[in-house]
């Protein structure tokens, strides 16, 4: 029983270290698509925390599961008993205080502390209409009446708040950037807001995370209901939209 | 000539036509007096097929059985035997378990079939095999046969066979009810066909409005019509189980020594009868909306698609819950006796699968975290949601304590058990970056989400049927499976299962949303090694069906009790009589008796308790 705990021991340091590791090493820098706006690291940074503190606990599922089948098998069912542990005494008390305990922390950190963050948003520099239909995005700059639809391109500044109105004219979709991580539903009749502030110039061609995508099943052309996006400077969003400005009047 | 004409399911299928012609007639009457068509095709098959089903199900047998006692008749006699009881109208709760086992073996096997098409759809970019109109017919069919599968095989394949026996009972409270309630699937699964074969439904197995009630096609009607109907089984089949496991236990059966599994299939009923009737009641909405001409769901009406989401999840988050809990049960009823060791913290496991049943009725809004509800749902429910894991916890502690110093007899059951705690540690540790919102914004309705729900439904709930098909197949049918065939489809399973699935994690963190029958190139080389991995995970099936099939036949017959277990199951014949019980048993202790000596290893007083050896 004594070597058991012994093996549990340095089987769960190993398997909690590796897995560590593992995160550490190549979750965080392989796993997410481009990092391309301010809020996509709560979403992060959320994601690495609960991998963190996942790993001590899968250790110890592992680490029983191992020392079981390493040092306790048997050939048939006649070779006698194992001990009669009923586990009546205290362990079953301290497994659900420190259980509680991890929830209650996953709940406060990354939850609602991400949640709050998410949810406390600065004043807009810009706001644009995201429009669904089936199965194509609209999306109209108001300030300059300038709008884009199905293959044009979604051009966003960067270093701006972007104000996103989400709203849908037949049934539910869902707007969603990879690369800003935020995703939320087009309901008809109804307009969801969401805030995002670009903040890496990337575009669809050379990235598939620079694609707006719908992410609500949303019948036959659900897959193909994607509009690029490009994030540019500044400086070269005004010329954008002053071009496209012209190209509207000109109609 | 006259026999096959007379049996039970040439006569259901007779006066089910009967039924169909009736009820779509006298509509098309009324419609033809109003002055409208005579057959309009969504009213038509809704109303016509409430009759068929009556038909149906009396033709089968519930007139001749059941019926003909409401009209002062007396009830004919059961006389089929041998394997013609299965197919026929029979009380006996081993023929309905063997009835719903194998159905749901056989829908399993047709809807892993469809998965297979899926990834050879999804092995690349650009078209394949299928147009994204018989894509989503297939993923549709995939989602809700496979729920189906998940929510009824281990109940009511498992639950009905071995409960009784597990608790003393002769059978189940109210037989009769019980079979009725098994005749009630082959419909199911015979709209679902027919829907797929008009061309399918487009809206999944969610079946969000308006998609579902404004668009898509006929194959809708039939999908609701599949799913309300389904629902009556679990709705049903719950109070059978309730009202068995209550009333129903033999004389010393004290709720603190029933075994594990019958807990986990009294908690998976509580929640099939509290919560089934939100997604029966959310499906008729949709119905009506479609072929009456309602608003519940009709925003320009006053209509709310996004009730809809919330009533749906009011049941079907619970339903993971109905899936998973008999899986707990069947898994940790396994580890006891193939590790001879007592359950570990016996009543802390039973108070979990209690703990769960009543959390799983407050955690439905984290599926809508993107859905644009008021945000000040997001964090209840992510606080809720997180507090699942307390007592999910709890059962892991169970799971490992018991196989702690235990002697670890690695059969088959024993093997697909063991597995099922890692999968489910992955699929519950992945549950938590779901529930957390910020997290969830992002993943919400990627592969990670696919990945997850097949980690837990599969991983969990399928190992663990596999665990209990293995591990009761002797009391079943009499017969003992190979050996080595079943270690070859662990194997090949468990080894398969990984490589499909923890790649999905990765590319839905990606980017790479869901139930789409294309997408971008740049996924195209994970989905090539997924597709790859899901082939051999399909393969390990024919060693499952080619044991099974060549066992039952002519495998080596089994003795009453191979695993030694102390269970009252195992003290019966195999197959188990008739009657179950020549006496009904006294039950002295609890069924985990393992290092306590012998006088341990019989729970129960009252001598032989069987007599008919099989």
């Amino acid at each position: 029983m004594r070597r058991d705990f012994t093996l549990f021991t340095i089987v769960w340091a190993l398997v909690t270290a590796a897995s560590l590791a593992v995160a550490y090493f190549i979750l965080r820098d392989m796993s997410f698509p481009t990092h391309g706006a301010e809020e996509a690291s709560v979403i992060d940074d959320a994601f690495m925390a609960l991998t963190y503190l996942a790993c001590p606990v899968f250790g110890i599922v592992i680490a029983a599961m191992v020392v079981a089948l390493l040092k306790h098998r048997s050939s048939g069912p006649n070779n006698g008993d194992g001990e009669r542990i009923l586990g009546t005494g205290s362990l079953p008390v301290v497994w659900f205080g420190v259980s509680s305990l991890l929830c209650a922390i996953v709940i406060i950190y990354p939850g609602l502390t991400g949640l709050f963050e998410l949810r406390d948003h600065k004043d807009p520099d810009l706001r644009i209409v995201a429009t669904a239909q089936m199965w194509a995005w609209t999306v109209e700059y108001p300030d300059s009446k300038v709008k884009v639809f199905g293959a044009q391109e979604l051009v966003l500044p960067k270093d701006e708040t972007v104000e996103v109105d989400i709203t849908s004219i037949d049934i539910l979709h869902s707007f969603w950037v990879p690369a800003f991580r935020q995703k939320m539903d087009a309901v008809p009749g109804q307009i969801n807001k969401i805030y995002i502030t670009p903040d890496r110039v990337g575009d669809r061609e050379s990235d598939a995370a620079y694609r707006l995508q719908c992410a609500e099943l949303c019948g036959l052309g659900h897959a193909i209901m994607t509009m690029p996006v490009r994030v540019v400077e500044k400086a070269e969003f005004d010329a954008w939209l002053k071009q496209q400005q012209s190209v509207t009047e000109a109609k | 000539m006259t026999r096959v004409v007379r049996a039970p399911i040439v006569v259901g299928l007779v006066l089910a036509i009967i039924g169909f012609a009736f009820g779509a007639g006298v509509l098309g009457a009324i419609r033809t007096a109003r002055g409208q068509s005579f057959w309009e095709i969504e009213v038509g098959m809704s109303v016509g097929y409430v009759f068929a089903l009556i038909g149906w199900l009396a033709g089968v047998g519930g007139w001749q059985h059941w019926g003909r006692e409401w009209f002062g008749l007396e009830a004919k006699p059961y006389t089929l035997t041998g394997w013609k009881r299965y197919f026929g109208f029979s009380p006996d709760h081993k023929v309905i378990g063997i009835q719903y086992a194998v159905t749901f073996i056989v829908v399993f096997l047709l809807s892993g079939l469809t998965a297979m098409l899926i990834r050879v759809e999804l092995m690349r970019d650009g078209k394949q095999i299928f147009t994204p109109d018989q894509y989503n017919a297939a993923m549709g069919f995939h989602g809700i046969t496979m729920v189906a599968v998940a929510v009824a095989v281990l109940l009511g394949g498992f639950g009905n066979f071995i409960v009784p026996l597990m608790i003393g009972a002769r059978d189940m409270a109210f037989p009769r009810l019980n079979a009725l309630t098994y005749w009630f699937v082959p419909p199911v699964a015979v709209l679902l066909i027919i829907a797929v074969l008009m061309g399918g439904w487009e809206s999944g197995w969610t079946a969000y409005p308006p998609l579902s009630s404004l668009h898509t096609k006929h194959g809708q009607v039939l999908f609701n019509l599949a799913v309300i109907t389904f629902g009556l089984v679990s709705i049903l089949g719950g109070i059978n189980f309730l009202v068995t496991i209550i009333y129903e236990r033999a004389p010393g059966m004290t709720w603190s020594r029933l075994p594990i599994f019958v807990w986990g299939a009294f908690a998976a009923s509580l929640i099939s009868f509290f919560f089934t009737q939100a997604l029966a009641a959310a499906l008729l909405m949709v119905l009506l909306d479609r072929i009456a001409g309602t608003s519940f769901f009709r925003q320009a009406e006053g209509g709310s698609p996004v009730l809809y989401e919330h009533v749906f999840w009011f049941y079907s988050h619970p339903a993971v819950y109905v899936m998973v809990l008999p899986g707990f049960g069947a898994a940790l009823e396994i580890l006891s006796h193939l590790s001879r060791k007592p359950l570990f913290a016996y009543r802390w496991v039973a108070g979990a699968m209690i703990g769960i049943v009543m959390l799983s009725g407050i955690v439905w809004a984290h599926h809508l975290f993107t859905s644009g509800m008021a945000p000040y749902l997001h964090a209840p429910f992510l606080v809720l949601t997180e507090m699942i894991s307390i007592p999910t916890g709890l059962i892991f502690l169970g799971a490992i304590g018991t196989i702690w110093a235990g002697k670890l007899w690695l059969q088959t059951p024993m093997l697909f058990a063991l597995a099922f705690i890692f999968n489910f540690l992955m699929g519950g540790v992945t549950g938590i970056y779901l529930a957390d919102v910020p997290t969830d914004l992002h993943l919400q309705d990627t592969y990670f989400v696919v990945a997850h729900f097949h980690y837990t439904i599969v991983g969990g709930e399928i190992f663990a049927l596999f665990a209990a098909i293995y591990f009761w197949f002797p009391k079943f049918t009499g017969r003992m499976y190979n050996e080595t065939l079943g270690k070859i489809h662990f194997w090949l399973m468990f080894i398969g299962f990984q490589l499909t699935f923890i790649p999905m994690f990765r590319v839905g963190i990606q980017g790479m949303n869901r139930r789409i029958a294309d997408y971008p190139h740049e996924y195209a080389g994970y989905n090539t090694f997924i597709s790859l991995a899901a082939f051999l995970l399909g393969s390990s099936f024919l060693f499952f069906v080619w044991n099974m099939a060549s066992a039952w036949l002519k495998g080596r017959v089994a003795e009453p009790n191979p695993w030694r277990a102390s269970t009252l199951e195992w003290q019966v014949s195999s197959p188990p009589p008739e009657h179950n019980f020549d006496e009904i048993p006294v039950i002295t202790d609890t069924p985990y008796g393992y290092g306590g000596g012998p006088a341990h290893h019989r729970p129960f007083a009252g001598g032989a308790l069987a007599t008919e050896e099989g």
